[in-house]
């Protein structure tokens, strides 16, 4: 075990059905650290994630979660960790309030001040939100609804966020206010785990970064070594 | 005139009993999708205890909800644990066979172990009179104890931890899940508090209807008229829902004969089922 890592994902293989998506992924993240996930449609970005958060089964492979095994534990179980998960799709709960969405974030903080102190943060962080807490969150634009999903997550203040394709289908002043706010989160300190099809901009805000091809790991580094690579230059940034 | 707001508030008075019941149902679907065919037989046993405690131990069948709610409570939290959660992610059928099999088996123990008797519940008796209206006791009663519980069940779901865990349980399960919440826990809080609802509108059908193991056929068939009226999944649909039917069955009696008023009853569904199958408030996913 290695205290250095937050977590530490090495060998993972995992698939549907007999279909193999991962075959031998190794990922860390280290405390503070900003990483970014990329690789091509159906590399197995989002499984990568999945995976970790127990929604995809994994075949082989260890996870380690702040010195804690965690291979095989289900989300809510991860949650009171300090694990955040955002999958992806913007997915809210629609017929729900933006403040309920944040208060199911917290459901595992029991603190009444815990609590307040997160909505309180969390509104300070998304005015808007902050603006429309009574709202349903369905009726919301895509930019406000990932937006809502991020601050869901943020309600535990976790330890560790996984984003997965968070500017994802978004209008670009929306993909702007995203990367804005990660940005933004970065500072203050928060570690994450970023999958983005958005290289250029993921990679620039990257301590560290994996390209990920066809379940495998293709090419590591910090994030600036990656964007300068001339593969990652030819397959994702149009060169 | 008298006579119509006789006949509608009747209507509304038997209404109040529907929604109980289908309240549940449709809180159920919305949380598992599972439509549970046992339903009415959640009701029959709801009305068996009511008669057992109100013949045995001389139970006031409105205080015996304190003993048995809590009691059907745990039915229908195991009957989740030990039989939905095998279905519950699986495609409708499975869910159907399994709660129409639950459904046969609960009528043949009723007709085993109670026999085929008729059974009733000589509770209250006489009229309200108000002006020139006249208001059935016992219905007023069960309508206004009905209306509390529908009420309590409302609060839970909108206002406490666990009810907007069972609403987001009912929107995305994953997501639920990311937010830590227990989405096994929620299920089976849901199945039991619709199967609580369920037993507390058999107890009070037991003091206005005759009491027998097939009873839960006829008012399952009620709460499938209500929901469709209501639209799958909405708590607040199925109250609407439940009080629109009890005013169209009273107003058909009055008009027709008891037997054609069933008929308005399932003339009504198919309308509805053909001209906006969403109901009033439905989910508006597929
Ligand atoms: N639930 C599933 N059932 C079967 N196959 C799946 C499932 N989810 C993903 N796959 C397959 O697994 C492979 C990897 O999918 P994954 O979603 O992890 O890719 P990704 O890198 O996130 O891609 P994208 O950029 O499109 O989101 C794909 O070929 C996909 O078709
Ligand atoms: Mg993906």
């Amino acid at each position: 075990m290695n205290d250095e890592h937050l977590l530490n994902c090495t060998e993972l293989h995992a698939g549907y059905g007999r279909v193999p998506v991962l075959r031998g992924v190794s990922i860390v993240v280290r405390p503070g650290q900003f990483v970014s996930l990329i690789g091509p449609n159906g590399a197995g970005k989002s499984t990568v994630l999945k995976a970790i958060t127990g929604f995809a089964r994994l075949s082989s492979g260890t996870v380690t979660f702040n010195g804690q095994a965690i291979r095989g534990m289900r989300a809510d179980r991860l949650v009171p960790l300090g694990l955040a998960y955002i999958p992806q799709g913007r997915i809210v709960f629609g017929q729900m309030s933006v403040h309920d969405n944040l208060e199911m974030g917290a459901f595992t903080v029991r603190d009444e001040s815990t609590r307040a102190k997160a909505f309180a943060r969390v509104y300070d962080l998304f005015p808007r939100l902050a603006e429309r807490r009574t709202q349903l969150a369905g009726t919301m634009s895509g930019g406000e609804q990932q937006m809502v999903a991020i601050a869901r997550g943020l309600m535990i203040q976790p330890r560790l966020m996984l984003l997965d394709e968070p500017s994802l289908g978004l209008a670009p002043r929306f993909v702007q206010v995203v990367f804005e706010t990660l940005a933004m989160l970065k500072c203050e300190g928060l570690s994450m785990l970023v999958v983005e099809q958005n290289a250029a901009q993921a990679l620039a805000l990257a301590d560290h970064a994996y390209l990920l091809e066809l379940g495998r790991n293709r090419l590591e580094g910090t994030g600036t070594e990656l964007l300068a690579n001339p593969d990652t230059r030819r397959l994702y940034l149009g060169d | 005139m008298v006579t119509l707001v006789q006949v509608v508030v009747s209507g509304l008075l038997l209404g109040g009993v529907y929604a109980l019941l289908a309240g549940g149902l449709t809180l159920i679907f919305g949380v598992m999708r599972v439509i549970n065919l046992a339903h009415g037989e959640f009701l029959m046993l709801g009305a068996y205890a009511s008669f057992f405690l109100f013949v045995r131990l001389g139970l006031n069948p409105i205080l015996s909800l304190l003993l048995s709610m809590p009691l059907m409570f745990g039915v229908g939290w195991i009957a989740q644990r030990l039989l939905i959660s095998r279905v519950d992610r699986a495609p409708l059928l499975a869910s159907l066979l399994l709660t129409y099999g639950v459904s046969l088996a609960l009528t043949g123990g009723a007709q085993a172990t109670f026999t085929n008797d008729f059974r009733s519940v000589p509770f209250l008796s006489g009229a309200l009179n108000i002006g020139e209206l006249a208001f059935s006791v016992p219905r007023l009663v069960a309508c206004v104890t009905a209306l509390l519980l529908t009420g309590a069940a409302q609060f839970f779901l909108a206002r406490t931890r666990w009810g907007k865990a069972l609403r987001a349980t009912a929107q995305s399960a994953d997501v639920a899940l990311a937010c830590g919440i227990d989405i096994d826990r929620a299920r089976m809080i849901a199945f039991g508090i619709a199967t609580a609802l369920a037993g507390a509108a058999g107890t009070l059908t037991s003091f206005l209807y005759t009491i027998y193991p097939e009873m839960g056929k006829t008012f399952m068939l009620k709460a499938f008229a209500v929901i469709v009226l209501g639209g799958m999944g909405s708590f607040p649909g199925a109250f609407l829902g439940a009080l629109a039917l009890g005013v169209i069955e009273s107003t058909a009696s009055y008009v027709t004969t008891t037997q054609i008023a069933e008929a308005v009853i399932y003339i009504t569904l198919l309308a509805m089922l053909l001209l906006r199958p969403q109901g009033f408030f439905g989910l508006k996913e597929a």
